[in-house]
């Protein structure tokens, strides 16, 4: 078992009907790092994570989690796992705080001090039964029980669909808390801002196959940065720029990392008046892959 | 009232291929039976004498109105019409209104160019137009089949005024409760209810108890016999009155409220600690009332069973009826009365199993079952819970009815010993869900409820309606096979034995397709 990749999927196929909704999808997540799974709505990120957590099989291809096969061995790798689906649905009947002890005491034991904590800290009333809750706190019950637990792995599908901003930040820091204790996470999600603030790596995947992968920084070489340039004289000939605006002497373009030294060159010899550049964010990355091609 | 008919298009979107197919088979129960009746019995007089002579068969159908075809066939089938139309009303309107908040949708509609009582208003209209065509189809079958027609019409309002009555009294229960299945819940004891009344009245010759029941209020319109349709007017103010009361709740609430407030509950619990115990708390409130209703259904019939009496075994139908129900000349009619009463408990307690075994299904469904899988719990195991509460549960309800009534009658053991045998029979059906759940899951609800309506109606209506013979109906429905311990016939195992391997056989094959298929 190699005891530095939690999660080790390659060439995930998988069709319903004649719909493909994964269609060779790679995914690695190392043990202790913090992993962003992102795509579009459709994409294939709840299938996948169905696959992992061993609700469905793959109709091709393997995946391995925490060294051993999710659909085979799903109860003894259940054991050190917690998940929490982006759509929460509890028993109506059952108060917050005794589906949080349900779920935490089939898991094999909450740390009680944390439950009291977490639930404090998320603003949860743990004596309303589930109908009266809304959609934010039914996300809260299933974030207090899988942080509470002693999980090695957090399985996280768009966790935080319905919180409010303060509790956002809540769950950023509880993340971080996590962690830091060594814990590994994926999380499913679409809010970039959160993923860029959280993980370590991010998978980014689109009609079921995974377009790319890697820390973000090495994913910033890969795009383009934004210039937004106030020249002294006529604008000279930029073969590398895309997208650009010319408004007199004023320019907006985007440039590739490689490319941005020669356009550089060009724009000094013109004569640069003022000059802002903005590295790009999460949400170029994210719009270059699905923005335009949709 | 905006918006109504545009809901009322779309509740009929919804319902339109289950409508037709339920009217459909409350009007071939109707006619099929005229036919049969036509074809196969030359002297209905004698025919109708010998029925209304025997109790235990009147309490079971009514009275025998009227000497003729139409008569008798409306005789056999209208009280079981009455009461299956009255659960589908039930259903039916609680679906739409209740169900509808409960899943959110409402609030969807709510949200657009809708009046207030406009939902209400529509599943109320859509439900009750149901109703009606239920009773015109039926009428207009029985009158192609060859019935007279003012009887036919009588015989259809009947129908349908007795639609209308649990209509009622399923769209106030709708407003009471919280959740869709307690309203189900409550509206069934209540269908329950009114269908023991009737029995009572018929079982002890106490007439006025009809007074008191939906189902009576039909009978008393006598249809074939005195057509008296002033009676129905009952009926129809009923459903008038707890419409009122309906509205008058709903546009008192909040969406989404019931009629008590929500109490707080526990901050966490210990005891929820495996899949089983969490089934339990699921299940037990269904659990209870079935358990209470089969006590007092119990009850109701072994005190019935001092009023039956003897009858002149003369005669084929009574004959066919005695080989039928008992299993040695030394029985007596209240014997055979104590049978049928039991072998009936049986049959519907069919129903309790699949709907325990359905809630898996919905608790796939709802993702609730994912929640509990993604954490250490197998399959099997969660799966196990639910079924030990089918199967046990099943037992226990008819452990209660079996002591219950063994009471009331005054021969406890031999009661009791007649409602346990009934227990493998019942299993089987659980068995029969298991499969339907595990290797056809999303056609599960529809192959439970189909199973449950063929294992009821096959044996005894449908399949001499069809032409197929009693004994060949013993292959596909397991009670008929059970010894007829209260009634003359010596205990034999084997029966029990082989319904157990068929339903451990259906159990291991319902719980294999669980454990390959894919969860939703």
């Amino acid at each position: 078992m190699n005891t530095t990749t939690a999660i080790a999927v390659t060439g995930l196929h998988k069709s319903f009907g004649r719909a493909h909704a994964l269609d060779g999808l790679n995914l690695t997540v190392n043990t202790g790092e913090v992993h962003g799974f992102l795509g579009p709505n459709g994409a294939g990120k709840s299938t996948t994570i169905r696959i992992l957590l061993g609700l469905m099989r793959p109709d091709r291809g393997s995946a391995v989690l925490l060294g051993g096969d999710p659909w085979k061995d799903s109860t003894r790798l259940h054991r050190r796992l917690a998940y929490v689906p982006g759509d929460v649905n509890l028993w109506p009947a059952l108060t917050g705080g005794e589906a949080i002890d349900l779920l935490g005491t089939l898991r094999g034991g909450l740390n009680e001090g944390r439950r009291r904590e977490l639930v404090e800290r998320f603003e949860l009333d743990p004596r309303k039964k589930a109908r009266a809750y809304s959609k934010g706190n039914r996300q809260k019950v299933a974030l207090v029980a899988a942080f509470a637990s002693n999980a090695d792995l957090l399985i996280l599908d768009e966790p935080t669909s319905g919180l409010d901003p303060l509790m956002e930040a809540t769950f950023q820091r509880c993340v971080a808390e996590e962690k830091a204790q060594g814990r590994t996470i994926l999380l499913s999600s679409h809010i970039l801002s959160e993923v860029e603030a959280l993980c370590d790596r991010v998978s980014i995947i689109r009609n079921g196959r995974t377009v790319e992968a890697g820390t973000l920084a090495e994913l910033r070489h890969l795009t383009m940065t934004r210039i937004d340039v106030e020249l002294a004289g006529p604008a000279p000939d930029l073969p590398w720029a895309h997208d650009l605006v010319a408004d007199g002497t004023r320019l907006t373009f985007q440039v590739a990392g490689e490319d941005l030294g020669k356009a550089m060159e060009r724009l000094a010899q013109a004569g640069i008046v003022g000059l802002t550049s903005r590295p790009p964010s999460l949400e170029d990355l994210f719009m270059r892959h699905y923005g335009s091609e949709r | 009232m905006t918006g109504t008919w545009t809901l009322a298009k779309l509740i009929i979107r919804r319902e339109r291929l289950v409508a037709l197919l339920w009217i459909l088979l409350l009007a071939v129960l109707a006619a099929g039976q005229y036919g049969r009746y036509a074809a196969q019995i030359p002297d209905i007089r004698a025919f109708a004498a010998e029925m209304a002579g025997n109790r235990a068969l009147t309490a079971f159908a009514g009275e025998v109105h009227s000497a003729t075809v139409a008569g008798m066939a409306v005789w056999k089938n209208a009280d079981a019409i009455y009461t299956v139309l009255g659960l589908i009303m039930i259903l039916t309107i609680v679906r739409h209104t209740r169900g509808e908040e409960e899943s959110g949708r409402a609030e969807l509609v709510g949200a657009g160019v809708v009046g207030r009582l406009a939902p209400l208003a529509a599943a109320l209209a859509v439900t009750a137009a149901s109703a009606v065509l239920a009773g015109l189809i039926t009428a207009v079958a029985m009158i192609k089949a060859g019935a007279d027609t003012t009887g036919s019409l009588a015989f259809g309002a009947a129908v349908t005024a007795a639609g209308l009555a649990f209509l009622g009294i399923g769209a106030v229960a709708a407003q009471l409760t919280r959740s869709a299945r307690a309203a189900i819940g409550l509206a069934g004891l209540g269908l329950g209810l009114s269908y023991l009344l009737r029995f009572a009245a018929d079982g002890s010759g106490v007439s006025a108890l009809k007074w008191l029941s939906p189902q009576g209020w039909s009978h008393l319109a006598r249809p074939y016999g005195d057509n008296d349709f002033a009676v129905l007017g009952i009926s129809v103010a009923f459903c008038a009155a707890a419409i009122m009361l309906a509205v008058r709740l709903n546009s008192r609430r909040d969406l989404g409220a019931g009629l008590l407030p929500e109490r707080p509950g526990p901050a966490g619990s210990v005891r929820l600690s495996s899949p089983l115990a969490l089934a339990w708390r699921l299940h037990r409130g269904l659990l209870a009332g079935w358990t209470i209703g089969y006590t007092v259904a119990g009850l109701v019939f072994g005190a019935l069973a001092a009023s039956i009496g003897e009858v002149s075994r003369q005669g084929a139908a009574i004959e066919e009826f005695f080989r039928r129900y008992t299993g040695g000349p030394e029985a007596t009619m209240t014997d055979a009365y104590l049978w049928l009463i039991v072998l009936s408990l049986g049959y519907v307690s069919a129903l309790y199993p699949l709907l325990a075994v359905l809630r898996m299904r919905n608790e796939e469904l709802s993702g609730r079952a994912e929640l509990l899988l993604a954490g250490p719990v197998d399959r099997l195991r969660w799966a196990a819970g639910h079924l030990a509460i089918a199967l046990l549960g099943s037992a226990a309800i008819l452990t209660a009815a079996g002591l219950a009534m063994g009471l009331a009658v005054g021969q406890p053991g031999k009661v009791l010993a007649g409602a346990l045998v009934q227990v493998p029979a019942t299993w089987i059906m659980a068995g029969f869900g298991v499969a339907a759940f595990g290797l056809l899951p999303k056609a599960a609800a529809a192959i439970s409820w189909a199973g449950f309506l063929f294992v009821n109606l096959f044996g005894e209506v449908l399949g001499p309606i069809l032409g197929i013979d009693y004994w060949i109906a013993k292959f596909f429905v397991p009670y008929p096979n059970l010894p007829m311990v209260v009634s003359g016939e010596a205990f034999t195992v084997v029966p029990l034995v082989i319904m157990l391997a068929v339903t451990a056989a259906l159990v291991a094959a319902g719980l294999g397709g669980l454990r390959r298929r894919a969860l939703v």
